[in-house]
């Protein structure tokens, strides 16, 4: 196949529309911060007179029943139910509870059977044999069938409007049934990431006379009713056919345009859950002791596009004096408020073959300095630092990087752009920002480092890199797989254009009588949208 | 009067047809392509032309201009790109619910700062009088941001817990079905209205209390409460239905504020949704309806103003 695949599009999805769509809210949720801090110092001045804060059994089994709700910032009119092109947070939660997939990532960021009770790859990885479970029925009581199965992912890659999962499919020759519910997929290349794309939420399983206007699927929770850009209400599917679960009745989630509104719907109980808040509010949020703060590791990353095609980061020494140039800590520190983990220009931290044993980089502006004299830059540089406020922290970023890299002479002029101007010449930009969401090695560097790949934001065509890779996609053998992307992460290391500086915690807020939130990898917020893990516990 | 009238009239036609081009050149300068960013990584370069042609950017902007002005005679707001329904109907609840919050605000806050201005220009001086003064001018002064979020973390949040802090009516119900959630948007409306109507009240009112006929009439041994009812209160009402249309014009902006502060499914949110899109349609449609509403408040304000001026309601300066 081509290297054209986005690859494991893990959480949310990662393509420029995405982006603009979740992160519409975040310039707002910029400005947002700024009037919810003066908001909080009204609230910490009022604190003790708050509503009291009643004791709830979360202690037992889960309780069955009840209704929730769930604001999120961002959707537009543009939303959509079709899990196979979801963008935005409401489509992505939409997407979780209304459909299911052949696998899915757990808490954990491991792949686990959803749909499929397992799948396997032939020897070189170019033939995958999914086992379906033959218990599932769609919402109005249908079997699911190895057909449905078919046409599901022959819908995801039709050449006449491809959706999000294609570009990673483009080496999907044929899907064939070979008995009552097993299903091959056959490939024209090899391909040992394959179950991961099986593991995003675009995947869904739809039957095969699925129409949008009318949608069905086997996920826990069924549409009741939409409006675009407001709000969407499901209710439970009495067909579901996992053993625990769904337990709430009904749950409506529902659209915000801002942070602030969102905080103060959750501060004054009009909704019992919120996905994703500012970093800096979260001290502010836990103070109410109704509220309990979810805050999940994940390997979510803002990291510095150098375009290595491009003077000056066309210089290994110049990509190097810039990431030496960084205070690692100070950043995490300034523009996540602590809540993150050290980067070390290597993505995939959850990977099982990220090397964690290479010393970590650390702010040295002597050195900074010294490699860049040696690459013509006695007197340090001007760069200019093309910047959106694509995602909640980078252009907070964007600054405290200018004022670190200032120290070893590099001279930053930052250009803020507005978010549709800035996805207009996205992948074009010579030093610029991004964001991706967790995903494994070979999934990544599907979507952003290889050549040919969707998003390759640092035009990285490294032979030595692109050599162990497709190794990889053909190694069946998980250590020895292992090896070769340890080595391929090294390669990054020492050469590549990405600063990562950091991976940044996901952290959600709730009501605290509310059962069933676990810390989440995945990156996607309320412990991966599960929903159908939640519950109300019983107030005493 | 009437020429008076029709003439007025004419020069608003004439203003709305300025604003239209101005609108239309505005959402020309958009940065961005709007068929990119609704197609986002979906952007092939056939995929960008098909949208172009679909969203007439193939078209020279005047052709595009005068289609667009066309389509606003016959009602026909064009086509959303995002959503892809026609905008109309995609912004009739919305437009029904920005234009019942107006209303509530006004039907309060137009009566309460006549009815304060009048109050405190008859206590001239006195206690009552200084306390109405002081607080409208500190009302005045704040924008409705801030006294939005000090309604919201008194009454919703963090004191009171007693109203909602947002909007939100379940999909397929109108706004009004839920009064509780209506009074926090409402009221940040009222509280930053009404003390303009209220000073301007009370100047007028005063003006017409010091007059030479307020005087006479009292001299006659005209009843106090028909001198203000009769004698004075019509001449000062003129010079403050101009405020009040100014105000209302203002409301007309200022909505967009308190929807985006309180979640109000009304115009203003519609507009920051099309904006981020580049729904350029939505775009020109809703601005096209604040500056109606605005230029036809205007209007009215000129008519009651002609009809309380004897010397215009005569013909006499026309």
């Amino acid at each position: 196949m081509s290297e054209t695949p986005d690859g494991g599009r893990i959480s949310r999805s990662d393509d420029p529309a995405t982006r603009a769509a979740t992160t519409v809210a975040t310039r707002r949720g910029v400005l947002g911060g700024g009037l919810g801090l003066g908001l909080s110092a009204v609230l910490a001045a009022c604190g003790d007179s708050a509503a009291p804060v009643q004791s709830v059994d979360l202690e037992g089994p889960p309780r069955e029943g009840g209704s929730m709700r769930i604001g999120f910032v961002g959707g537009g009119a543009s939303d959509t139910l079709d899990g196979a092109i979801a963008t935005n947070l409401g489509d992505i939660a939409r997407a979780v509870n209304m459909y299911n997939t052949l696998l899915y990532f757990d808490d954990d960021y491991v792949l686990r059977p959803m749909l499929a009770t397992s799948v396997t790859p032939n020897d070189d990885a170019t033939v995958w044999t999914a086992e379906l479970r033959d218990d599932v029925t769609f919402w109005d009581g249908r079997p699911l069938t190895a057909e449905d199965v078919i046409a599901s992912f022959e819908r995801i890659v039709d050449p006449d409007d491809p959706k999000n999962g294609a570009a990673a499919l483009s080496h999907l020759e044929e899907i064939v049934k070979t008995a009552e519910h097993t299903v091959e997929f056959r490939l024209s290349s090899s391909d040992t990431a394959l179950d991961e794309q099986f593991g995003q939420y675009t995947s869904i399983i739809v039957p095969a006379d699925f129409t949008v206007e009318d949608p069905v699927g086997t996920g826990p929770f069924m549409l009741k009713s939409f409006t675009a850009a407001q709000s969407t209400v499901l209710t439970r599917n009495p067909h579901y056919w996992g053993e625990d679960g769904p337990y709430l009745d009904e749950i409506s989630l529902l659209n915000f345009n801002d942070t602030d509104a969102l905080i103060n719907a959750l501060l004054s109980n009009q909704v019992d859950a919120v996905a994703q808040i500012p970093p800096a509010l979260t001290e502010v949020i836990a103070s109410d002791e109704r509220i309990t703060i979810l805050n999940s590791e994940t390997g979510m990353y803002l990291p510095f596009t150098m375009r290595v095609d491009q003077a000056p980061f066309d210089d290994e020494r110049v990509r190097q004096a810039f990431r030496l140039a960084a205070n690692r800590e100070g950043m995490i520190e300034q523009v996540l408020s602590g809540k993150g983990t050290l980067g070390n220009d290597m993505f995939a931290v959850f990977d099982p073959a990220y090397p964690d044993d290479l010393p970590q980089r650390t702010q040295d502006i002597a050195e900074a300095k010294k490699l860049l004299a040696e690459a013509g830059y006695p007197d340090g540089l001007e760069i200019e630092l093309v910047t959106a406020p694509i995602q909640a922290g980078v252009v907070e970023a964007a600054q405290v990087f200018a004022e670190q890299a200032s120290e070893a002479g590099i001279r930053v002029t930052i250009n803020r752009m507005d978010l549709t101007a800035y996805w207009t010449d996205y992948l074009n930009y010579t030093f610029s920002q991004s964001f991706w969401y967790t995903r494994n090695f070979l999934a990544q560097a599907n979507a952003g480092a290889m050549p040919g790949a969707p998003f390759n934001e640092t035009h990285w065509e490294d032979e030595d890199f692109i050599a162990l890779v497709e190794q990889a996609r053909a190694e069946v053998d998980e250590k020895a797989r292992g090896e070769l992307i340890a080595q391929a992460q090294e390669i990054m290391y020492d050469r590549g254009g990405y600063l990562i500086w950091g991976f940044a915690n996901q952290i959600d807020a709730y009501q605290g009588y509310l059962g069933g939130f676990v810390e989440n990898r995945t990156g996607i917020p309320l412990s991966g949208f599960r929903l159908d893990r939640v519950w109300i516990g019983e107030t005493e | 009067m009437v020429r008076l009238i029709v003439r007025r009239l004419a020069i608003s036609l004439v203003i709305l047809f300025a604003v239209s081009l101005l609108i239309f050149a505005a959402t020309l300068l958009l940065p961005g392509d709007p068929a990119r960013a609704i197609l986002g990584q979906q952007a092939t370069p056939e995929r960008i032309a098909a949208l172009h042609e679909q969203m007439h950017l193939d078209e020279p902007a005047w052709q595009r201009y005068f289609s667009w002005l066309g389509g606003l005679f016959t009602g026909d707001l064009g086509t959303s790109v995002a959503s892809g329904e026609p905008v109309a109907e995609l912004l009739g609840d919305r437009a029904r619910a920005s234009v019942f919050l107006m209303v509530a605000a006004a039907l309060i806050s137009i009566p309460a700062g006549i009815a304060l201005g009048i109050w405190s220009a008859l206590r001239r001086g006195r206690t009552a009088d200084t306390v109405i003064t002081g607080v409208s001018l500190v009302l005045a002064a704040l924008p409705e941001f801030v006294v939005g979020i000090a309604l919201v973390a008194f009454f919703a949040t963090s004191v009171l817990s007693i109203l909602p802090a947002v909007t939100m009516a379940p999909p397929g119900s109108q706004v009004w079905d839920f009064p509780s959630q209506m009074i926090l948007p409402t009221a940040v409306l009222v509280l930053v209205v009404t003390p303009y109507i209220a000073r301007m009240m009370r100047a007028t009112m005063l003006e017409v209390l010091d007059s030479g006929y307020v005087e006479m009439a009292r001299l006659k041994g005209v009843p106090e409460r028909r001198v203000i009812l009769r004698h004075a209160l019509p001449h000062a009402i003129g010079p403050v239905a101009q405020v009040v249309a100014i105000q209302l014009a203002w409301m007309a902006g200022g909505v967009v504020v308190v929807e985006f502060l309180f979640r109000f499914p009304g115009l203003g949110q519609a507009l920051i949704d099309a904006v981020n899109y580049r729904d350029v349609q939505v775009v020109q449609a809703v601005t096209m309806i604040v500056a109606v509403i605005y230029v036809v408040v205007n209007l009215l304000a000129d008519i009651v103003g002609i009809l309380a001026n004897p010397k215009l309601r005569t013909g006499g300066a026309a």
